[in-house]
């Protein structure tokens, strides 16, 4: 009999972790490059000359999905349910679903900071294009959290993978 | 401001695309250089000339008197206010914009029918009702204008004759900037509501220094000054002692009208420009809300503020006024 949470085994959790990791990156970097595409679109209808310098802020907080579906991938990979093995313990698939939570919460919010950001950033292109460099700083600025929201994740599933899957 | 709007997505979203052409158009305004050029050209015909790679190009395009300029410059503000439309702001941010001209029809057919003279080249389209509407019986007007135009017929017929035209602006006056602060309130946007109250703080400053200068008394100021601004009349009245350099004085130590030029606001020539500079001010914060409406109502109101530039340009040169003249009429720039 294998032992549950709220009905759900170690593999449910893992999995539930990795998916929230995955969903809530997406939800992110959605509204994010939604928020940054139509400041941009709205330069770029006007200076059409613009779209390249224009198109790195736009698709800046679309990493943030990528995160979490690296995160997702990792939970899949490192605890064998790739491979087709469902039996994690109970704990340990808690723990794994805990550790995708840093990456998962982090990237939706940056990603939708990251967007607000890019579309003021924007701005500073559409009065001069000379500034593009500068003005791709500020979005860069919210990706660090992402990022180390990304590490932490991972340093945490490395560690669960050593201490569970032998 | 408020702090959602500052951090909202939905904002951002929302506003996003028609911010983002605002900060391109904002870069095509004109600066200093060109109203120094259009100061210095030697003629209409080169005013025309230096004019017809702008927006306002095609419209000046073939004038040729004081009234085709008027019209085709009130072609290209209206041009400008569809822009309010195109970026889908809310409705009552629209009408903050138009009604002022609705406001300034009734002016004209009351004022018509008081001088009895015809309205028609008096009346402007730029408001929330054709101009055509304004030819009627005022009365017969959509509210709130028909009952306001009732209004001001009774107190006339009231007072056994016409009070004076004077009157007329003070109760229409009194009802815009009432009318002003309800679609500022309903627009939600407290730039908006700031710039409607704003507006009140300044008419009342150019009145009080009016009045000063002409000596009136203190007893005849709750006639002429409007609430609904920061300051309350009875406030505002407070300050009325002194000379009108004293009142400027006070007047610019006020929060609410800082960086007024005091200097310049005794000079009754200078009034209306050192008002409007006021305002001018409180649009340039507006660049500080990186995503919402303010951006682009402060762009409405600076394109509104570059016509009335251009109009004092154009139509002085017509008119044989010296540049030196026009300079101290244009008013600061957004820029």
């Amino acid at each position: 009999m294998k032992e549950t949470l709220l009905g759900m085994t170690g593999t449910d959790w893992a999995l539930l972790g990795g998916a929230m990791a995955a969903i809530l990156g997406g939800i992110g970097s959605s509204i994010g490059i939604t928020a940054a595409a139509g400041t941009v679109s709205g330069i770029v209808s006007e200076d059409s000359e613009k779209f390249g310098k224009l198109l790195p802020i736009t698709a800046m907080p679309g990493t943030q999905g990528f995160y979490g579906f690296i995160a997702g991938i990792l939970v899949l990979i490192l605890f064998g349910v790739l491979g087709g093995k469902m039996d994690l313990p109970l704990a340990a698939g808690f723990k794994v679903f805990i550790a995708c939570q840093p990456v998962g919460w982090v990237c939706m919010v940056s990603g939708i900071y990251q967007g607000i950001t890019g579309a003021s950033a924007a701005g500073i292109v559409a009065k001069r294009s000379e500034d593009a460099g500068k003005a791709l700083i500020f979005p860069a600025l919210v990706e660090t959290y992402a990022v180390l929201s990304l590490i932490i994740t991972v340093l945490m599933m490395i560690s669960l993978q050593s201490a569970y899957m032998k | 401001m408020r702090a959602s709007a500052l951090i909202s997505p939905r904002q951002t979203i929302r506003y996003g695309f028609a911010v983002g052409k605002v900060r391109v158009l904002e870069t095509r305004a004109f600066g200093r250089a060109t109203y120094e050029r259009l100061l210095d050209a030697p003629t209409f015909a080169e005013q025309k000339r230096i004019l017809s790679e702008s927006p306002y190009g095609r419209y000046i395009e073939g004038t040729e008197t004081p009234e085709d300029v008027e019209r085709g410059l009130g072609e290209a503000l209206d041009a400008f206010y569809g822009f309010l439309d195109e970026s889908e702001l809310p409705k009552p941010v629209v009408r903050f914009f138009r009604v002022r001209y609705d406001f300034a029809n009734l002016k004209a057919a009351l004022k018509a029918r008081v001088v009895g003279v015809p309205v028609t080249s008096m009346l402007v389209g730029l408001g929330t009702l054709p101009a055509e509407e304004f030819l009627g019986h005022p009365t017969d007007l959509p509210e709130p204008f028909g009952s306001l135009a009732a209004g001001v017929e009774f107190s006339e017929r009231d007072e056994g004759g016409v009070e004076g035209l004077a009157g007329i602006d003070m109760t229409v006056d009194r009802a815009m900037f009432a009318e002003l602060k309800k679609c500022a309130r309903t627009s939600r946007s407290e730039f908006l509501e700031g710039l409607a109250r704003l507006y009140v703080d300044v008419a009342n400053a150019k009145t009080l220094v009016r009045m000063r200068l002409k000596g009136a008394s203190v007893t005849e100021l709750p006639d002429v000054l409007v609430d609904g601004g920061s300051l309350t009349a009875k406030d505002v009245a407070e300050l009325y002692y002194g000379s009108a350099a004293d009142l400027a004085a006070r007047l610019g130590s006020l929060t609410q009208l800082r960086g007024i030029n005091v200097a310049e606001m005794a000079d009754p020539s200078r009034l209306d420009v050192v008002a409007d500079n006021v305002v001018v001010a409180y649009l340039r914060t507006a660049r500080a809300v990186p995503v919402g409406p303010e951006p682009v109502i402060a762009y409405v109101l600076a394109r509104e503020a570059e016509v009335m530039a251009v109009r004092v340009l154009l139509i002085g040169k017509l008119s044989g006024l010296d540049a030196g003249v026009l300079r101290a009429r244009l008013r600061d720039l957004y820029e």
